[in-house]
């Protein structure tokens, strides 16, 4: 999987414009009744809550890293032991860091384009994607 | 043979791309149905159509050339009639409400912004803004990262925070664009996004809409602000349910009404 910075930021365009314009093609547009929908089994992927904001003991203590890796960074009460601390947060921190909101997001919804292009091995998941939640904690845990 | 169903525009649409290739694989070619003043994209649907990378984007690179042409009712992806009559059908007992839509939306296309927190910015902001935050912060620290308890709790601390401004950044970007969009659609929330927000914007006000984008990547530097547009208006094809709390046929139907 590839890890993407949390910092870059800018313009549309790339993947990830690519994949935020299917989630319209997807969930957007006009339905006409007496026209039946093409089962849409193994895209509800597009759908999981990716946000850093998930409310669970994993995010917690990355945040709370995050916000030691800050402040050392800024460096207003640099102590002597920085050096070890610094490479220790780093340590445990990249990964959560590597799921940070963007970058979050793009691999999941990637993730989710592959999975569906390679086809195979789609599992029947629910049907109308509304119900996110849940689906976010399944998803989280498969990665972990 | 069932008809896979792009979208539907007026017959008189400068422009339909006819014979270019379709879902499925080999590529279906598109064929236009005609039937009063309403014509239908359409191909053959191929047997076992799945929601694959290439068929979506089949769909939106068919409608991206008749959008770029001329007004298109965009259809959501996968819409399959049991035939070409059903389709024809279909226009001919709805021509009067497909009409006006496409009157309605004429000369406009949607530009969808989808925008995350920067992490590292956001957590900047919010140890800036809440001392009760940086003192825990700090009292973790300086016991060499705190304890479970103590990191529990301070990040408890800082995804709430985090939260709140995820909830004051959305609705203050969808406010900083809307004022040069004709109509507004919020897309669902909580998927990946701390907005999602859909404009229909007059092709002759989209350099203002870039423009007004643009203030607000300087103005919110602490977002990655994502633009896609211009698109088929996927999202104000329906006067109402495509927007829940701003109608999205209202702006459009007023300019409708001027014209008329």
């Amino acid at each position: 999987m590839t890890v993407v910075p949390a910092q870059q930021s800018g313009g549309g365009g790339g993947s990830s414009g690519l994949y935020d314009v299917l989630e319209l093609v997807l969930d957007r547009g006009l339905v006409i009744d007496a026209f039946v929908r093409v089962s849409l089994v193994g895209i509800e992927i597009l759908k999981i809550d990716v946000r850093v904001v998930v409310a669970s003991v994993d995010t917690y203590l990355r945040f709370a890293e995050a916000c030691n890796r800050l402040d050392l960074e800024a460096g207003p009460r640099k102590s002597p032991g920085l050096p070890e601390i610094v490479g220790e947060v780093t340590e445990s921190g990249a990964r959560g860091k590597s799921k940070g909101a963007l970058s979050g997001a793009a691999e999941t919804i990637s993730d989710a384009f592959k999975q569906a292009r390679d086809d195979g091995s789609e599992e029947e998941t629910r049907s109308r994607p509304r119900a996110r939640k849940s689906t976010a904690s399944r998803r989280k845990e498969e990665q972990e | 043979m069932s008809t896979y169903v792009y979208g539907i525009t007026a017959v008189t649409h400068p422009s339909l791309p006819e014979g270019m290739g379709g879902v499925g694989d080999p590529s279906r070619p598109v064929r236009i149905l005609r039937q009063g003043e309403l014509a239908a994209v359409v191909s053959d649907a191929p047997d076992g159509l799945r929601p694959k990378r290439r068929e979506l984007l089949a769909h939106q690179n068919v409608l991206s050339e008749i959008g770029a042409a001329g007004c298109v009712l965009p259809m959501r992806f996968g819409s399959v009639a049991p035939d070409d009559d059903s389709v024809t059908g279909v226009l001919a007992e709805r021509a009067d409400h497909y009409l006006e839509r496409l009157r309605a939306l004429d000369g406009r296309v949607e530009y969808n912004i989808k925008a995350n927190h920067v992490e590292d910015a956001v957590l900047h902001h919010v140890m800036a803004g809440n001392p009760e935050i940086r003192a825990l912060a700090e009292a973790n620290r300086q016991s060499g990262g705190g304890s479970y308890e103590d990191k529990i709790r301070l990040g408890e601390m800082v995804a709430a925070a985090v939260k709140d401004k995820e909830s004051e950044d959305g609705p203050a970007l969808e406010r900083a664009l809307e004022g040069v969009a004709d109509a507004v659609s919020v897309g669902p929330e909580s998927t990946g996004w701390l907005a999602n927000v859909s404009y229909l914007v007059k092709r002759e006000s989209a350099e203002d809409f870039l423009a007004a984008v643009e203030r607000v990547r300087a103005d919110m530097p602490h977002l990655e602000v994502r633009l896609n547009g211009p698109l088929p208006p996927y999202s104000f094809v329906e006067p109402g349910p495509a927007g829940p709390a701003e109608p999205a046929g209202t702006a459009a139907a007023g300019a409708d009404t001027e014209a008329g």
